[in-house]
């Protein structure tokens, strides 16, 4: 008897974690599928009783209410995808190079070059957020995709380094010491064994890369000024902000953001978990 | 092969971070210059000025509650889902959700839920009698409006702790469960005497990342308080003080003053609480 009422209040506990987790995003669908009206009736609709579809037809452009909705979230999607694709791309190269170094190769200055990457990882957003504006604004990259690109990319390394250091240390090292043996040069060894090997991990970094990328806001947010390369995120506050534009076109928008992110979980959530799990322990 | 990664390391990441410490003691003001020298002044400043005063107790606020619920969620959640059962794959996918959705676009969600006017929350706290009418949540009443901010970022979170918790339990032998069970310990007993103890690095790291990442808050607050100093946070201040009154010299102060905390405070919080265990 006892035994049954645990597995109950474990079934009702994982049933509180689920409701918990999709709540916000079920009451962000419902209402972008809800004309205006009916989001605003009292009390509240947990259905649309007829789902319409104008809410996102607006904010890419299409119908009476576009003018205003629309306000560049097209664009900003482009530049989302363009500066999180960009920042993972180049975060990627330059440590997993870096991570492969430190994990396999003896140099003078190891440790302190390895300690100096690593602590840059405890460094809050406050260290680097004011300098980094005033020196791209100095060499001219403000409102522009590489400056955007640089920031976050510099900001993502000290992560991806130390993902993709604990993921190279874990493969057995005998595969690539055959290798050496058989007269394969050092970056031989790196591209033709050690690469191929690390794929899942490489993915679950490159994963967590992106969405990092993406969910970005006060960096662009003072970096962008026009509408060239606001990513997706800044806009969607500026909409917000602005209380002209109905909620449920808000809530159409905050669907779109967060569509991307919401399909990577649900189709690699496993990568990810390594990622996090690689990422933390220490 | 480490050569581009130093190269961007020092230039965008030491090289600003260095800028800030020197900055901070400048005066540097677009409305009023030119820069020069400043000493302690910018300090002085910011502590003269209630309203960043406010924004210090705030974030304070802030990790209490950042930490709190995610440390108290993040276990619960673990523990829920410690056992294989069919499924379990999916609920991991929603409940790693939250974590990888931006923090901007949670607030946006959730001052809808919020809405004084025509929110659910309202509605469903009307509905089960719990107020007599709509409700103002955010912006008038500190606490409270901290509490419901802060729980958007604790619903951000939380997937890190549960994830933590979940690698540490299953570190676990299970024999150590067996033989606490043939004592005759109750299942609180085996959480307080035998799991907790046991998952401690695991929740020492949950409870440092979520100590940085509340002491950091921004995306939430921006939205979520649009504007007003009831719930801002030292990031919102700083932010506001930099690039709307354009008073560098004080921003970089603030930054200053706020990294140094956060890396002692994180760095402190690990020596204490992390402890390696062995079976």
């Amino acid at each position: 008897m006892r035994r049954r009422i645990g597995v109950w209040a474990r079934r009702a506990g994982i049933a509180l974690v689920i409701a918990w987790s999709l709540f916000p995003v079920y009451w962000a669908l419902n209402t972008s599928f809800m004309t205006n009206a009916e989001a605003q009736s009292t009390p509240t609709h947990f259905l649309p009783t007829r789902p319409i579809f104008t809410n996102y037809q607006a904010i890419f452009g299409a119908g009476p209410q576009s003018a205003e909705a629309a306000g560049g979230i097209g664009r900003s999607l482009v530049n989302i995808v363009v500066e999180s694709g960009g920042a993972t791309l180049l975060t990627l190269v330059i440590a997993i190079l870096g991570a492969y170094a430190f994990a396999r190769l003896r140099f003078r200055l190891k440790n302190l070059f390895f300690y100096t990457v690593l602590g840059t990882l405890t460094l809050p957003v406050y260290a680097t957020l004011i300098p980094l504006y005033r020196i791209m604004s100095q060499v001219g990259l403000v409102n522009t995709y590489l400056g955007i690109i640089l920031v976050y990319a510099s900001g993502f390394m000290p992560l991806a380094m130390w993902i993709m250091y604990n993921i190279f240390l874990a493969l057995p090292p005998s595969i690539e010491e055959a290798a050496v043996i058989d007269g394969a040069s050092m970056l031989q060894r790196f591209y033709r064994i050690a690469l191929p090997i690390a794929k899942p991990g490489i993915a679950a970094t490159a994963i967590i890369t992106f969405l990092l990328g993406w969910g970005q806001f006060i960096f662009p947010l003072v970096l962008s000024s026009t509408g060239s390369t606001q990513p997706l995120t800044v806009v969607l506050a500026a909409l917000e902000g602005r209380h002209v534009v109905p909620y449920t076109i808000i809530n159409a928008a905050a669907i779109v953001a967060i569509a991307i992110p919401a399909v990577l979980v649900f189709l690699l959530n496993r990568w990810i978990v390594e990622g996090i799990i690689a990422g933390s322990v220490k | 092969m480490v050569a581009p990664l130093l190269v961007f390391i020092l230039a965008l990441a030491l090289y600003p971070t260095v800028l800030t410490t020197i900055d901070a003691f400048m005066h540097i003001d677009a409305l009023t210059p030119p820069n020069h020298f400043a000493g302690f002044g910018n300090f002085a400043a910011i502590f003269s000025n209630p309203e960043i005063r406010q924004s210090f107790e705030n974030t304070g606020w802030y990790v209490v509650f950042g930490v709190g619920l995610t440390l108290v969620l993040g276990t619960t959640f673990g523990l829920l889902l410690q056992r294989r059962f069919r499924g379990r794959g999916i609920v991991l996918a929603i409940v790693i959700l939250p974590w990888a959705l931006p923090g901007v676009v949670e607030g946006v969600i959730w001052s809808w839920i919020y809405d004084p006017t025509f929110g659910v929350l309202n509605s469903v706290l009307k509905s089960l009698h719990l107020v007599s009418q709509y409700q103002l949540f955010i912006g008038t009443r500190q606490i409270e409006s901290i509490l419901l901010i802060s729980l958007v970022q604790v619903w951000q979170i939380t997937p890190l702790a549960t994830l933590l918790v979940l690698a540490s339990l299953q570190g676990i032998p299970g024999e150590i469960y067996e033989a606490a069970r043939v004592d005759g310990a109750g299942w609180w007993q085996v959480i307080r005497r035998i799991t907790l103890p046991l998952i401690r690095p695991g929740l020492a790291i949950a409870a440092v990342e979520a100590l940085v990442l509340s002491l950091n808050i921004f995306d939430q607050v921006y939205v979520l308080n649009a504007g007003a100093t009831t719930a801002s946070s030292v990031m919102n201040m700083t932010y506001f003080v930099t690039f709307q009154g354009l008073n560098f010299g004080q921003g970089y102060a603030l930054s200053l003053l706020a990294t140094v905390v956060t890396v002692v405070l994180s760095l402190g919080a690990l020596k204490l609480l992390y402890r390696k265990v062995t079976f």
